[in-house]
């Protein structure tokens, strides 16, 4: 889109010159982003804390802001020459109201001391959880990582097959669509006192907790989108000599992808809400556990910390889904919405 | 000449190079759907031999059982009385050897061109030592340079030929097109028509093609069989002797014209 843009843009443009060519106009936005952030880290330094709540972090905070400062000014100036740069262009709304927000926090919570203390703490003392205690952070996620991805694959693979089994095979749909019927609405967190019971860990709990919540929409969507296929692309395949293996694996698994990465999307979101609740009751790890200690400890600022590192490891996690779904249905683009 | 009724004796087509093709009986066969626990007959006592390499098209009104007959030869559904046999052996099942060109091309959306025209050979595990054939199909069609495109950025034209390749890939004996071509505009139509003689010419299968348009079913077929309202009945058959290719100003065509317009009961706007 934006390249498109880019290039209709930089044909011909008697009258306007170099200040309104893409070049100038990602220049002066970088430069108002780098300005902004600036200002917070100059807001950061030279206004002293309120004296009762002296943080430690304020100069390391205030130079992160400089340093995002001097990255969108070498950005800037980066894409006169280079068009790849510019896309910083597109983020300078959203860097300039990030730098009003994170500078309205500093004011009101290190400089004036307006919202109560220890549930509001400043960005400087995340920031210090994150630097002093980055070690038990990294564990946490990567415990949750693995339990997760454990969980999220036992689930995605059996709810698949499954899926595959009742949309194609009458057998397999008389016994497992009315077990899925029955058990698939109940919220998997409701199985949790028992399944810490039942099972030897709670590791291992936990896993067959997320398989659970992944399982039930992959096993719906993979099913409807194997009983969707049109018959027809069955009725070619028969003609041209398929075995029942081909049938499955090269008609309806392909024609049925669509639908399957919804039920994919859809159980990654529901597997997260199941993973922290589990880390919370039973696993004595991963960041979910994390949350809870910090919580125990009224230590906010770890929870927030805590807090943001789950958001960015749920969106990078969806974010790999999304790229996966781009290459495996790259076919689809000229025929949906992308 | 003209021969009507449905036991007519048929002189073989007049085409010089060796013939592949397989031959095609049709004793009695009918045909029923359930709709709603009531039975809708849809063919009535249908009976056709079709010889080696020859051309035969199927008119008849829309509705009337044309396609539920192609079905019934290529062995996607079992008739629910008479029988069919190809070179005399009953039809049990769809086989490579008798592959159908629906109306509408489907192509698999998340296949390209070539793997699309691939997956007769690729279904039966031939893939390795067939690569070379699927490029002549594809060159055959004129699809070459798009062997890496998707479906959905092809013409309708092109998909058409598309599906024409994924079937002559898999060097049928009987070749059944199920309105082929009634979705194209009438240039590429034309074009197509004559391409196709040319293909059944060169290649030698026997040719089972149902259409609507009487033009199309003299241009390209050495025999018409005229089919009734739905249930479907052969009510005629018109022999059309005329040598490849043809010529569509022939004046016998037009003669031929007028004999099937009234056998299909449409005289009188003639
Ligand atoms: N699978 C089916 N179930 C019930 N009725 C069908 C089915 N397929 C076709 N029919 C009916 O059979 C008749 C003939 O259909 P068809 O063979 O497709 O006609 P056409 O000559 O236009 O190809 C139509 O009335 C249609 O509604
Ligand atoms: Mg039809």
């Amino acid at each position: 889109m934006s390249s498109i843009a880019d290039e209709v843009r930089s044909g011909p443009k008697p009258a306007s010159g170099f200040l309104a060519s893409p070049a100038a106009l990602s220049l002066i936005g970088g430069l108002a982003a780098a300005a902004a952030w600036c200002g917070v880290a100059a807001i950061t330094a030279l206004w002293p804390d309120k004296p009762e709540s002296d943080w430690d972090y304020t100069g390391a905070f205030a130079a992160l802001c400089a340093a995002v400062g001097l990255a969108l000014v070498l950005a800037a100036i980066a894409g006169v020459r280079f068009t790849r740069m510019r896309r910083v262009r597109q983020a300078v709304p959203w860097l300039l109201a990030l730098a009003l927000f994170v500078a309205a926090w500093e004011v009101i919570t290190a400089k004036l001391g307006w919202l109560p203390l220890p549930f509001f703490p400043p960005p400087q003392a995340i920031l210090e959880v994150i630097i002093d205690d980055w070690t038990r952070l990294g564990e946490g996620t990567i415990a949750s990582l693995r339990l997760l991805a454990t969980g999220y694959l036992i689930g995605a693979a059996i709810g698949f097959v499954a899926g595959v089994a009742i949309g194609w095979s009458r057998h397999a749909s008389y016994w497992i669509h009315p077990v899925l019927r029955f058990v698939g609405p109940l919220p998997a967190t409701a199985w949790l006192p028992l399944a810490f019971f039942v099972f030897p860990t709670s590791f291992s709990a936990s896993i067959f907790l997320i398989a659970l919540a992944t399982g039930f929409p992959v096993t719906v969507l993979t099913w409807s989108g194997v009983a969707g296929v049109n018959s027809a692309y069955y009725d070619i395949a028969r003609t041209l000599g398929a075995s029942q293996r081909f049938l499955v694996l090269k008609v309806a698994v392909p024609a049925a992808m669509p639908h399957v990465f919804v039920g994919l999307f859809m159980g990654l979101g529901t597997s997260f809400a199941v993973l922290v609740v589990a880390e919370m009751l039973g696993v004595k790890a991963g960041l979910g556990w994390y949350l809870q200690w910090a919580q125990g400890w009224a230590a906010y600022a770890n929870m927030y910390a805590a807090l943001l590192t789950m958001a960015l490891l749920c969106s990078g996690l969806i974010t790999l889904l999304f790229r996966l779904r781009d290459r495996l249905l790259s076919w689809q683009k000229g025929l949906v919405r992308w | 000449m003209v021969v009507a009724g449905a036991s007519a004796e048929v002189t073989r087509s007049t085409r010089d190079n060796p013939v592949r093709g397989a031959t095609l009986t049709l004793r009695e066969v009918s045909h029923h759907f359930d709709l709603d626990g009531q039975p809708l007959p849809v063919l009535d006592r249908i009976s056709l031999r079709i010889s080696r390499g020859e051309f035969v098209a199927l008119l008849g009104p829309s509705g009337c059982g044309k396609s539920t007959l192609l079905r019934l030869v290529a062995g996607l559904n079992a008739p629910s009385a008479g029988s069919l046999l190809v070179d005399g052996e009953v039809i049990d099942g769809p086989d490579p050897s008798r592959v159908v060109v629906f109306q509408d091309p489907t192509l698999y959306p998340w296949r390209t061109v070539w793997n699309n025209v691939a997956l007769g050979p690729e279904a039966r595990g031939l893939l390795g030592t067939h690569r070379e054939r699927i490029e002549d199909a594809l060159r055959l069609v004129g699809l070459t340079g798009f062997a890496n495109a998707y479906p959905h950025q092809l013409s309708g034209g092109m998909s058409q030929r598309a599906a024409l390749a994924r079937a002559l890939v898999n060097d049928p004996k009987l070749l059944i097109l199920d309105e082929p071509l009634g979705q194209l505009d009438s240039l590429t139509r034309i074009t197509m028509q004559s391409e196709l003689v040319s293909l059944w010419q060169r290649v030698g299968f026997t040719a089972l093609l149902v259409t609507h348009d009487v033009e199309e079913s003299l241009f390209l077929s050495s025999r018409v069989v005229v089919l009734s309202e739905r249930p479907a009945q052969i009510r005629a058959e018109v022999v059309n002797t005329r040598p490849y290719p043809r010529h569509r100003g022939d004046p016998h065509l037009a003669e031929l014209r007028h004999e099937v317009f009234a056998r299909l009961g449409l005289d009188a706007t003639w």
